[in-house]
């Protein structure tokens, strides 16, 4: 209590919030068992109870009523509590409960429509609390067990709520604790939900950044390929970057190693150098704006059907390969057969033996059928030449 | 989404400056649809369009701004070609 003359007295808000404080400190130290503990949240709904008291005691004074000999009580409605503090009214019933339990509240007086008034114990209200002192500052949020705070490891990413952490908002109840979020189901309440998640979100954190790179590495090439001219802001920018990460990259959500990653990034690369390419062949080609390019719900013309020319041009390549090697092979067993060159002082089964190993390396069914062909023909041309 | 309520709601403007003399404030309209939420980058490229198209050859300078005091230059273009 404050005496700033003599006749009129107010209630200072952070004395008041002190001794509240002090007064369930000494509360929780002297009983172990948690039910009869104050928790935070109970400690949120103590606060709000002496703010929301000291503030009509205060306007109390101000209209000029006489408090100094006896208290009023705090007349208060359970539903507006209920939505100052953003819980349900069963909430509030509930700590005023334990509250009367722990002797916070002294008295309580249901008055029907006029709803309720509470007593609050003298002390909190009263300088001899100031003897209550402890000696050592003690941490308000210790032991306590339904806290969220430091025990899941967020990020963006995620689409976890950022603004359900910011304690700016909790400023009702000057706790770190989501208040307001009292009325649904708690996101996190679930202690085998809790330990799922921190595994989860360990195991990929470490990953989350690679994997991210993969995508801006992506933008950047791919920028730098085939939007040279155009400029893009942040917004833009980041719209584009999610529809790569949902369309190109499948929202990460296929099961693949970090090699797995990079070689499917090289992939892409090629492809992009493709689109390039064709793009450069004829002034009358054009592919859409990056936002459309990459759009996952694009079916039209979007960067994945590149995918198809990719593999065409693989197997194109991998039978020109297979021809080559052919090619070499008949010549060798020509050779062979006049005794010329470097193979001349092989056997047959020295120089069969020779190709075989060369082929088995590339391990390619259909090199092998190829090569298991050429032999017929070359056994058939030698028996009737 | 109620149209007189665009400059409240609208997350990017466009100052554009005509060639005439005239300057004036068109303010973004950042929905698909009307449940939709709300997209910067679609209401930019819509402004974008409007000045490329809509008003081609008509205006000498438009810069594109965030929406709210003292937001920042998102985009400025300059006898049809952007420069930032």
């Amino acid at each position: 209590m404050e005496n700033r003359d003599n006749v009129k007295c107010y209630f200072d808000f952070t004395k008041v919030f002190t001794k509240t404080k002090n007064y369930i400190d000494i509360h929780n130290n002297k009983h172990e068992e948690l039910k009869k503990r104050l928790n935070a949240n109970h400690r949120a709904t103590a606060e709000l109870i002496t703010r929301l008291y000291a503030k009509q005691l205060n306007r109390a004074v101000s209209l000029g009523k006489d408090i100094k000999t006896q208290l009023p009580g705090f007349k208060t409605f359970n539903p507006s509590l209920a939505t100052c503090k953003g819980c349900t009214t069963r909430t509030i019933i509930n700590h005023k409960e334990r509250l009367k339990a722990a002797g916070f509240i002294i008295k309580e007086i249901h008055r029907g429509k006029a709803g309720i008034e509470l007593w609050i114990n003298p002390l909190i209200f009263d300088d001899r609390v100031k003897n209550l002192h402890p000696l050592v500052h003690e941490q308000q949020e210790q032991n306590n067990n339904n806290s969220s705070v430091d025990k899941l490891i967020t990020s963006e990413k995620e689409g976890v709520r950022y603004e359900a952490h910011k304690q700016s908002n909790n400023c009702v109840t000057r706790t770190a604790h989501e208040q307001y979020m009292n009325t649904e189901e708690s996101r996190i309440s679930d202690s085998e939900n809790q330990t799922w998640r921190k595994k989860k979100s360990s195991v990929r954190e470490s990953e989350s950044a690679f994997l991210l790179h993969l995508v801006l590495a992506f933008w950047s090439y791919a920028r730098a390929a085939l939007y040279k001219d155009l400029i893009f802001c942040e917004a833009e920018k980041n719209e584009i970057l999610n529809n790569i990460w949902a369309s190109i990259y499948k929202k990460f959500r296929v099961e693949g190693s970090k090699k797995d990653w990079e070689n499917h990034q090289i992939i892409l690369y090629k492809r992009i150098d493709m689109v390039s390419r064709w793009l450069k062949r004829n002034p009358n080609r054009w592919i859409p704006a990056p936002h459309l390019y990459f759009h996952p719900e694009n079916t039209r013309n979007d960067f994945r059907k590149t995918h198809k020319w990719y593999v065409k041009q693989e197997t194109l390549k991998r039978n020109i390969r297979n021809q080559i090697l052919i090619q070499k092979i008949e010549a060798e067993w020509k050779d062979h057969v006049k005794s010329i060159y470097k193979n001349k002082a092989k056997t047959g089964l020295q120089l069969f033996r020779l190709q075989q190993q060369r082929i088995s390396v590339y391990k390619d069914e259909a090199l092998i059928r190829a090569f298991e062909q050429s032999l017929q023909r070359t056994v058939l041309n030698k028996f009737t030449s | 989404m109620n149209t007189a309520n665009i400059p409240n709601s609208s997350l990017t403007k466009c100052i554009v400056y005509f060639k005439d003399g005239n300057s004036r404030t068109f303010y973004s309209f950042d929905k698909s649809h009307r449940n939709s939420k709300p997209n910067k980058a679609l209401g930019i490229r819509r402004l974008e369009k409007m000045l490329m198209h809509r008003f081609k050859g008509m205006w000498e300078t438009a810069i594109i701004y965030e929406n709210f005091y003292k937001g920042a230059e998102l985009a400025k273009y300059k006898d049809g070609v952007r420069l930032f």
